[in-house]
């Protein structure tokens, strides 16, 4: 790659789009998962911004506005879907947003059984989300990548049950787990699609226990991935692309590949099986996009903003033969606290290090 | 030992490799009814199958449900041995471990936590959303000899810096050693924060104590 810098030839939407067919756009796009972060663009508290869509929709944009990233990801937190299955959230005033780990929905292996269908559409958490995809989609969607999110049905139930029961019934009640993951499907189908319908370009899956940090590949497979795949051909089937993202250690990339097919990973590990990021460039590289993979604490909150800039040349030389296919990002959310000039470091790498010849 | 001690403390082992709670509680019976030294039965037993468990987990054979299973069949187990213990087994060394104020993710402490029992440390669990100043607190009134923090996420990592500050501003710094784990931290962060040790995973955690308290 080039070290000098051309002019900006593309729209963001262009370079991502280009990069996701395995075709050198005019520079490596930079979409580093800003997301509960661009809160502090508009001065709001943490607590505001996840609970009030039209103010997060105001403060991404901001964000982007301010520093320059090629796509959108609209990640509120990961208790989106549960708390509209009836968990309870707390909403720390400048923090993530969580589940009342003392209160879960489900305090046992008969309680899967109060998981019912819930409509996205007339839902409040997962309907402010389509409509941040709506209003992201409206304001910048003709020139910038929106990315939707939603959060695997193992790990929405996860939020409603806890990580530890929801492992352990994994083994003691396997069949009330899957019938609760199959309901949380049928909602997911028509979120996944929904988000698509209010103007996203594409919604990313996170499936985040489909790593062997957490799983074995066979009890991902029968407790989640078919119903990914559910998912992602709902998103298809509504005209979007299907991502994926898993900060998980060791992901299962074939698995992820067999069900759920997606056009790009994002991760922040080298899939399993690959002991380095050039492994993973050389085996990977060429069969699915990666979006990825600098360590977000270390790059948000310890990096200076040139450590930064050399980091990210780093992992855009390690994915340089890749024939574009390579979107320069954060292995998971850029730090809600983070330095916000990493995210511009981050961009001034892609510029600087990633023009294609 | 005689066959039918061994074959109770295999069955043990085995019950726990097994994640089968039930047989190990009515084999703990056993061991008592039988007048056995519940001891050797938490050492040869108990222990010896969470170890098992242990390394099946770092062989991949075994993943984080499988690993939850087996520990609580260790503990259904020392719930019913403990009671009875006469000699205390040799101790490596005392540690106080909790989830950092703010953040409330605990599976990883928790996993920590039962492979460091495993290994024969004493192990305070102050649980999750802990202030540092009772990290402090707790580590000198148990008078343990490592603090191990944990976290999650990037908004609580500074919450770990306070612990060691605190136990710089107390004149105490050099009686504790001070570990640090969880999604976010790195080993550069736990270097610049002034902890003694990091780790990537549990079964490293365990090394870590083990070469602090040598």
């Amino acid at each position: 790659m080039a070290e000098t810098r051309k002019s900006e030839e593309m729209t963001s939407l262009e370079r991502i789009s280009t990069a996701l067919s395995y075709q050198k756009p005019d520079r490596v796009p930079v979409a580093p998962l800003l997301c509960g972060a661009s809160h502090r663009v508009l001065g709001i508290s943490y607590d505001t911004w996840s609970k009030d869509g039209a103010l997060a929709t105001k403060s991404l944009l901001a964000a982007q506005e301010l520093l320059g990233f090629d796509a959108f990801v609209t990640l509120v937190d990961l208790s989106v879907e549960a708390a509209d299955f009836g968990q309870k959230v707390i909403y720390p005033k400048s923090s993530t947003a969580y589940p009342d780990y003392n209160d879960y929905f489900i305090k046992n292996g008969d309680d899967y059984r109060k998981i019912v269908y819930v409509d996205p559409l007339k839902s409040q958490r997962m309907k402010s989300v389509i409509d941040i995809c709506h209003g992201l989609a409206q304001a910048r969607g003709h020139d910038t990548g929106v990315i939707g999110f939603i959060y695997g049905p193992l790990g929405v139930l996860s939020q409603i049950r806890g990580h530890e029961d929801l492992f352990k019934d994994l083994i003691r009640h396997p069949d009330r787990v899957l019938e609760a993951v199959e309901i949380i499907t049928q909602v997911l189908v028509e979120y996944a699609a929904a988000q698509i319908r209010a103007g996203a370009h594409s919604v990313c899956i996170d499936p985040l226990y489909s790593s062997a940090s957490i799983l074995k590949k066979e009890t991902w497979e029968k407790f989640e991935g078919p119903f990914c795949k559910r998912i992602a051909d709902s998103i298809r089937d509504a005209g979007g692309l299907v991502t994926m993202h898993n900060c998980g250690n060791g992901v299962y990339f074939d698995a992820i590949i067999k069900w759920i097919n997606p056009v790009a990973i994002s991760h922040a590990h080298p899939a399993y099986g690959c002991n380095s990021w050039e492994e993973h460039a050389a085996v990977w590289g060429n069969k699915v996009v990666s979006m990825g993979y600098a360590d977000p604490a270390t790059i948000g909150i310890e990096m200076t903003p040139d450590e930064v800039i050399e980091e990210c040349r780093k992992e855009i030389e390690i994915f340089s033969g890749t024939n574009g296919g390579f979107i320069l990002s954060t292995g998971c959310e850029f730090p809600p606290n983070g330095n916000l000039l990493s995210v511009t470091a981050m961009v001034k790498a892609g510029k600087v290090h990633g023009t294609y010849q | 030992m005689s066959t039918g001690k061994e074959q109770l403390l295999q069955g043990l082992d085995t019950a726990v490799v097994e994640m089968d709670e039930e047989l190990v509680v009515k084999l703990a019976n056993q061991v008592i009814d039988e007048g056995i030294d519940p001891f050797e039965a938490i050492d040869q037993g108990l222990s010896k199958g969470m170890e098992r468990a242990g390394q099946l987990f770092e062989e991949e054979e075994y993943f984080i449900p499988e690993l939850l299973m087996c520990s609580d069949a260790m503990y259904a187990g020392l719930d019913v041995l403990k009671p009875h213990l006469k000699t205390t087994r040799e101790k490596k060394g005392t540690v106080v471990i909790g989830v950092i104020q703010g953040d409330t993710h605990d599976i990883g402490k928790n996993l920590v936590k039962i492979m460091l029992e495993t290994s024969g440390f004493d192990v305070t669990d102050l649980g999750r959303d802990i202030p540092p100043a009772r990290f402090v607190e707790t580590a000198i009134e148990q008078n343990a000899q490592i603090i191990a923090l944990s976290t999650l996420m990037t908004t609580t990592m500074d919450g770990m810096q306070e612990v060691v500050q605190l136990l710089i501003n107390q004149g105490i710094r050099d009686k504790f050693k001070v570990i640090v784990g969880g999604g976010p931290i790195s080993p550069g962060f736990a270097t610049r924060i002034g902890a003694d040790g990091y780790a990537t995973n549990a079964a490293e955690a365990v090394k870590l104590a083990k070469r602090l308290v040598a």
